[in-house]
């Protein structure tokens, strides 16, 4: 007990511990503005893994360790996509996981976004042409927001985030 | 040497009219057998007392255009040594079929499901002949690894249904899981049996991930193939390129220079910390212990902060280079390095003795998913999985590469297969690598980091080459094709054999501890569906 207090209090505080990314170079488009409109301060995030090397995955997870703790900016993960405001996709969509991105699509209630989540998400990456590729996510299922990066750092992601919040402020109440 | 030729003279003394012929590999001997005889070689070498040969990697080559035939090699570590011994056969023309070694060999299972899909060669005898990488949509014929299909071939949807293993009876029923799942991981799809809360079977149903990355590899030259190999497991980034490099290096004889050798175990190790630390703290997190997960994770969190000051990658790419290492290191980043794991070393130990005075974590991680040693040892399970169930197996010391050759380690071994055993492999794996790293700053060569290849091989030579990933040992295999451009590159992550071996981990135990022990296990499934 004793010993577990004096490492809290000895670690302190490290959230914010993290070079800050630089501004991303793809700006938000207004339709994206608009539609995460409803979600104002709060996003409910469903990871959705399509082929991705698992990089993308570790950089998600990393985002809510002690470090990055993005539910400090509302941003909460969700364990199904049914509770899900907007998903998350990572990797250049296999013929195996076609099906599933569909499903899961489907499966998210309205309204919601899409956040293509690296190069293989945006792009396909080095897997593009592949015959086991039929990617990338926008050729499967409508992407609003896309975060290039192989992987981009929990810090570009955050970013990313935070531009997606500060976009509706001009046009919200 | 002597040991395992010894074995060759045994083989050829019961089996002698069987081998074809005899000739070594890079200092592995190989022996040439007829097709038929396969199996009963196989067999006695594997349960020979004196061999004990586990099935490392069995693969298979499409020698066309330029001969008609086929080539399936299977590689043996035997027991006493873990020398390597290497059979080969030959499937000529159009012959497609070649006798399964599955009926006596468990850890033959996976390889030869796989070979079928991938090329289309039936192993005769073969007790599972359901698709595996293929899923059944897709259309018959398609064999991603034959020369004649195109990397580029857009495949059609067929219709079909993956048969799972059914139990049948009163009470029993069927949880699907996945294959996308509650957390942020990877997808695969589990199949459980259970009758009231224990699991009475798991099937295993993967390769969701499949991306084709070996039919990727055929397009790509020798020297330039690094970021794929990177990109095969994303968490294992630097053990992947490095037995890529390593084995691109032995066919193109590149001598790697002292210092990049000593540069690659120190970035080998960096990963296994990052990657040993996260998972700690993970097992805990599964027990619903979030303390240790968020100090692990913040642990974990410097080091990949080191690791992006160091390289500029948070996951170490572009570190590894055919012919030594890209990114060279001075003195004082050496020095920043030892002193930040210093600090951490300091911190964990203060984390662990917090976890090892809690009873209730302790009373969830002991005897929960136990592989005991025979089913660890029939299913060749390998690294940190098979070290927590007494295969005392570990590639540093047994085949040192990079500076091992140089290092002294001592090898984490525990026998009780539970979760418990797996977290302290991990623990002890993490003083060992700081220490390795320590010794690496004390003992680390001036000179170049890197030797350009200049040799183009010969077409249809190869080499392979084994690492000591944080998972266990990553195996490759390449074969030149024309000009400097790859013919075959084999792939072998640590997750394709323990994939199989956690089927008979979760059995009687109940499905809330199956995230904890899969936890415990960590396999990728990128790696694994490749």
């Amino acid at each position: 007990m004793f010993r577990i207090i004096r490492k809290s209090l000895r670690t302190g505080v490290v959230t914010g511990r993290y070079s800050k990314a630089e501004a991303s170079p793809e700006r938000i488009s207004p339709e994206a503005a608009e539609k995460t409109k409803p979600f104002r301060r709060s996003l409910t995030i469903r990871e959705v893994d399509t082929g991705s090397c698992n990089a993308c995955e570790m950089e998600m997870n990393a985002l809510a360790n002690p470090v990055y703790d993005v539910e400090r900016f509302g941003v909460h993960i969700a364990a199904s996509p049914r509770h899900a405001d907007a998903l998350v996709v990572t990797g250049p969509v296999t013929v195996n996981m076609e099906r599933a991105l569909k499903d899961v699509y489907k499966q998210t209630p309205d309204p919601k976004i899409v956040i293509a989540l690296g190069d293989c998400a945006v792009h396909c990456g080095m897997f593009k042409g592949s015959y086991a590729v039929t990617g990338p996510v926008e050729r499967h299922i409508p992407v609003d927001i896309r975060i290039t990066g192989c992987p981009p750092r929990p810090s570009e992601i955050l970013k990313a985030l935070s531009e997606l919040r500060d976009g509706q402020r001009p046009s919200g109440s | 040497m002597a040991d395992v030729m010894a074995g060759v003279e045994q083989l050829k003394a019961a089996y002698g009219n069987s081998v074809v012929e005899m000739s070594p590999v890079h200092s592995t001997p190989r022996l040439k057998l007829n097709k038929e005889d396969v199996p009963v070689v196989a067999h006695y070498l594997h349960t020979h007392p004196s061999l004990r040969g586990a099935l490392s990697l069995l693969w298979a080559v499409d020698h066309r255009p330029h001969e008609a035939r086929y080539e399936l090699c299977y590689l043996f570590t035997l027991a006493e040594r873990k020398d390597w011994l290497l059979l080969c056969t030959d499937l000529e023309g159009d012959d497609r079929l070649f006798r399964s070694i599955t009926p006596h060999i468990h850890a033959a299972k996976w390889y030869e499901r796989e070979i079928r899909d991938m090329f289309g060669l039936i192993p005769v005898g073969h007790p599972d002949m359901r698709r595996l990488v293929r899923h059944e949509h897709w259309p018959k014929g398609a064999h991603p690894l034959k020369k004649d299909f195109q990397w580029d071939t857009v495949l059609e949807r067929a219709q079909g249904n993956y048969a799972f293993r059914r139990i049948e009876g009163e009470g029993v029923f069927e949880v699907p899981v996945g294959p996308i799942h509650a957390g942020i991981i990877e997808p695969g799809h589990f199949r459980f049996s259970v009758a009231g809360e224990p699991i009475m079977q798991l099937e295993v149903h993967h390769f969701w991930k499949h991306r084709g990355v070996e039919k990727l590899f055929e397009r790509e030259r020798l020297t330039e193939a690094v970021p794929l190999a990177e990109r095969v497991s994303g968490d294992t980034t630097v053990g992947h390129s490095l037995a890529y490099c390593q084995a691109v290096e032995t066919l193109m004889q590149v001598e790697v220079p002292r210092r990049a050798r000593y540069l690659r175990s120190l970035f080998l190790e960096l990963e296994r910390l990052h990657n040993h630390l996260g998972d700690v703290g993970a097992i805990c997190n599964d027990t619903a212990y979030a303390l240790p997960h968020a100090h692990c994770g913040r642990l974990k969190e410097r080091i990949m902060q080191l690791n992006d000051r160091l390289t500029g990658s948070r996951f170490l790419r572009g570190v590894n280079r055919v012919g030594g290492v890209g990114i060279d290191l001075t003195h004082e980043q050496l020095t920043q390095v030892v002193t930040e794991l210093d600090s951490i070393e300091t911190e964990f130990t203060d984390l662990e003795k917090i976890l090892f005075a809690n009873a209730s974590l302790t009373d969830r991680l002991e005897t929960t998913g136990i592989l005991t040693e025979r089913t660890a040892w029939d299913h060749a399970a390998i690294g940190l999985v098979g070290r927590a169930s007494g295969i005392d197996r570990d590639i540093r010391r047994d085949h040192p590469f990079a500076a091992y050759d140089e290092l002294l380690l001592k090898v984490a071994l525990y026998r009780y297969g539970d979760v418990r055993a797996r977290m302290r492999v991990r623990i002890d794996e993490i003083h060992e690598s700081i220490r390795l790293i320590r010794d690496i700053k004390r003992h680390i060569p001036q000179g170049p980091g890197l030797t350009l290849p200049t040799r183009v091989p010969a077409r249809g030579t190869w080499a392979f080459s084994a690492v000591e990933g944080w998972r266990g040992e990553i195996l490759y295999v390449v074969m030149a094709g024309e000009a400097g451009q790859i013919h075959r590159c084999k792939v072998r992550d640590p997750s394709f054999v323990n994939w199989p071996a956690i089927q008979w981990a979760v059995l009687g135990n109940i499905i809330p501890d199956f995230p904890l022990i899969n936890k415990s296990f960590n396999l990728s499934y990128a790696g694994n569906d490749l």
